[in-house]
């Protein structure tokens, strides 16, 4: 025990990042791209999150949602709801944060070359799984199908209308959106996003989903992946805790004896089902 | 760290007087910050830095604060900053201090191996580890009181790991144990005290059996209590105080905020202890709790010490310290839910044996 102290690199100090870039997406959710000093990558994988600091407001676990094929910047998308998000929405360009990380697992992109993937997102779910979607775009060869899925609440609220216009009129993307409450102009698929399920034709032993969203929509799209037959080990989902580490000390993200920190936040389903508090 | 130092009947040994012993705290404190059992209040304890001899106390039943408060403190700055312009970001030096532990109870030893494996597990964590690295450790035996279960638990009273003396009370004064190389060149040094060759005879105190089940299948009974209804019967009498995780020798979960000087130029990152009984522990944005009930996160509060890390560390994670039980305003006995969780898991098997036959 001498010496080792010493040597053991500190956990809880950022670095200083920059916001270079900073679009309102809707009402109530912006992204900012963030550089690293010295254009640093951050080298991450898809799926993984930093901690933000915005000093004297504290820390926020925010997931990285562009994909580490387009570093050395990165991207996050953040929803206004409390203290340290609400100023974070104040800052412009060149304003500074610290960053933490990347933190978590991420996906195991390795496990799913040349499969189907099937992506299935609620609300703010689509920021982390952005990441992957890129990623699966950018390297398209390695990937079979990509289905995309997508649950927004209502059509002011959809994400990335941008990004999405790209991938609805690429030919090697299937993509699917629905809205619960549509308004006026809205003349898609009206609905929760596990409407969207049932129609799908899937190779099921090739088809790997990715599941995010709010807290209540993993239980009833784990329904329907079920009621289409869909293997378990096929099913990955990403889990949001409280968190105020990000290195498994803390102990706020736990979920039973996992720290979604460090085991996930992405899990497979079949450690989900092991994980009694999970869903 | 976790070798198993040999029994003390086969350690040189020798004997301080009244006297002598105050002699050798002393010592001590010219060699290192003695940090030893004192006074607090009429009726407590409490680990604190030795000024004066005289003001130890090494015959006392428990402190409210476990060691754990030397190596992670209740409160702590993690950083600074400054947030004129562009931030400024510094982290506060971690002083790295010789200190001796002085009477020491075997658990609360144990406890502090325990921490060990938290803080070194996936990220060691340097804060820790800082404080934690120049300590030299003096246990002392204990008479258990009715709160103490260590004994049911695997930890012996006079079990000396981790330690470099041991003391043993004894008529008008101790016997001191030479345990590892520091003790013995601290009593070198001291050359004081009287040596004894002759056999020696200390008694150990009876068993305590207040466990119905032997240590080592409380893992397995953990397995089969998940649904319990022993959960929500000790959840109607808990306050939801979060007393019994401040005051446990193993928990280690904490909070962190920033604070702004009134002149809103600079500011800091604290740390403080958190606890896992606390409502809003697991509470997320948007108002989603993940463990939103007592029985739910007293549930979680004994898995933590008997099953989700002793299934990665392969130790109980509690040390029998009957602190939590000790200072619950609710009066709350662990050992009393074990026991109820033990007796729910006998229940299970026999009735799964009457469905069987
Ligand atoms: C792995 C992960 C990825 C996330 N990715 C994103 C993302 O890409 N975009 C996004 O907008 N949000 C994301 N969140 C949620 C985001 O962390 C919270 O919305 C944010 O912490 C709220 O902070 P606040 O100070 O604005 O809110 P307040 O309600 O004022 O929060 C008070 C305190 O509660 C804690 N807290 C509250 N909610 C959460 C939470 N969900 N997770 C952790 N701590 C919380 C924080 O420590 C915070 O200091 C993610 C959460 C996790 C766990
Ligand atoms: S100290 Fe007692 S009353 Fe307080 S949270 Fe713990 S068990 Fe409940
Ligand atoms: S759970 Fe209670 S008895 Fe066990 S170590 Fe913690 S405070 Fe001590
Ligand atoms: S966020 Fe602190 S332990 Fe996971």
């Amino acid at each position: 025990m001498e010496n080792v102290a010493r040597e053991i690199k500190d956990l809880y100090t950022p670095v200083i990042a920059t916001i270079s870039l900073v679009e309102q997406l809707t009402l109530s959710e912006k992204r900012f791209w963030i550089k690293l000093p010295r254009n640093q990558k951050l080298n991450h994988h898809p799926g993984q999150f930093v901690e933000v600091s915005i000093f004297g407001f504290g820390e926020a676990p925010i997931s990285i949602s562009s994909s580490p094929t387009r570093a050395p910047g990165f991207e996050l998308t953040v929803r206004r709801t409390g203290r340290l998000t609400e100023k974070m929405h104040q800052l412009g360009v060149g304003s500074q944060i610290g960053i933490r990380g990347p933190f978590g697992n991420g996906f195991d992109v390795q496990r799913f070359k040349g499969k189907d993937m099937l992506f299935i997102a609620g609300g703010i779910g689509l920021a982390p799984l952005k990441s992957l979607i890129e990623y699966t775009l950018d390297k398209r060869h390695d990937f079979n199908r990509l289905i995309i899925l997508y649950g927004a609440k209502n059509p002011s609220e959809i994400l990335y209308p941008q990004e999405i216009n790209e991938w609805t009129y690429r030919d090697d993307v299937e993509m699917h959106i629905t809205v619960d409450r549509p308004d006026a102009q809205w003349k898609g698929n009206v609905g929760v996003i596990t409407t969207l399920i049932p129609p799908l034709e899937l190779d099921l032993e090739n088809t790997i989903a990715t599941v995010v969203g709010p807290p209540v929509m993993y239980k009833f799209v784990l329904m329907a992946l079920k009621a289409k037959r869909l293997p378990d080990v096929n099913i990955y989902m990403s889990l949001e805790r409280r968190m105020k580490c990000g290195v498994g000390k803390c102990g706020h993200c736990q979920i039973n004896d996992s720290y979604v920190c460090q085991e996930g936040p992405v899990y497979p389903y079949t450690r989900i089902k092991e994980l009694k508090e999970a869903i | 760290m976790n070798r198993q130092a040999k029994d003390i009947s086969e350690m040189k040994c020798c004997f301080f007087d009244q006297n002598t012993t105050k002699q050798f705290i002393e010592f001590l404190m010219s060699k290192a910050k003695v940090i030893a059992p004192h006074r607090k209040g009429e009726k407590s304890f409490s680990f604190q830095e030795t000024h004066n001899p005289e003001e130890v106390v090494l015959n006392y039943n428990r402190t409210i604060q476990p060691i754990k408060k030397f190596f992670m403190p209740p409160r702590e700055t993690l950083l600074e900053f400054e947030l004129n312009g562009k931030p400024k970001v510094k982290k506060p030096e971690i002083k790295i201090e010789e200190r001796i532990f002085l009477g020491i109870h075997s658990y609360d030893m144990k406890a502090i191996r325990l921490l060990d494996f938290s803080f070194d597990r996936d990220k060691p964590e340097a804060n820790y580890f800082l404080r934690r690295q120049k300590s030299v450790f003096i246990g002392i035996a204990y008479e258990p009181d009715e709160y103490h279960f260590a004994q049911d638990l695997g930890i012996d009273v006079y079990d000396t790991t981790g330690f470099s003396l041991f003391m043993v009370p004894a008529e008008k004064g101790f016997l001191i144990f030479e345990v590892d190389e520091t003790g013995h060149r601290y009593l070198q040094e001291f050359g004081k005290g009287l040596p004894l060759d002759a056999e020696l005879q200390y008694e150990r105190p009876e068993p305590t059996k207040k466990l119905k089940m032997h240590y080592n299948r409380l893992p397995q009974i953990f397995s089969h209590v998940y649904d319990s209804p022993v959960w929500k019967k000790v959840a109607e009498r808990c306050l939801g105080c979060g007393t019994c995780n401040l005051v446990c020798s193993t928990c280690y979960c904490f909070d962190v905020f920033d604070e702004v000087n009134l002149n809103i130029k600079e500011g800091t990152r604290e740390r403080t202890w958190d606890s896992c009984m606390l409502n809003p522990f697991a509470q997320v944005a948007g108002g989603e709790n993940f463990r939103p009930t007592l029985d739910s996160r007293t549930r979680h509060r004994l898995y933590r010490k008997f099953k989700y890390l002793t299934d990665y560390s392969g130790e109980l994670h509690c040390i029998g310290c009957g602190r939590c039980s000790y200072f619950c305003p609710a009066k709350i006995s662990l050992v009393e839910i074990i026991n109820e969780l033990i007796e729910d898991y006998n229940r299970q098997q026999q009735h799964a044996a009457v469905t069987v036959s």
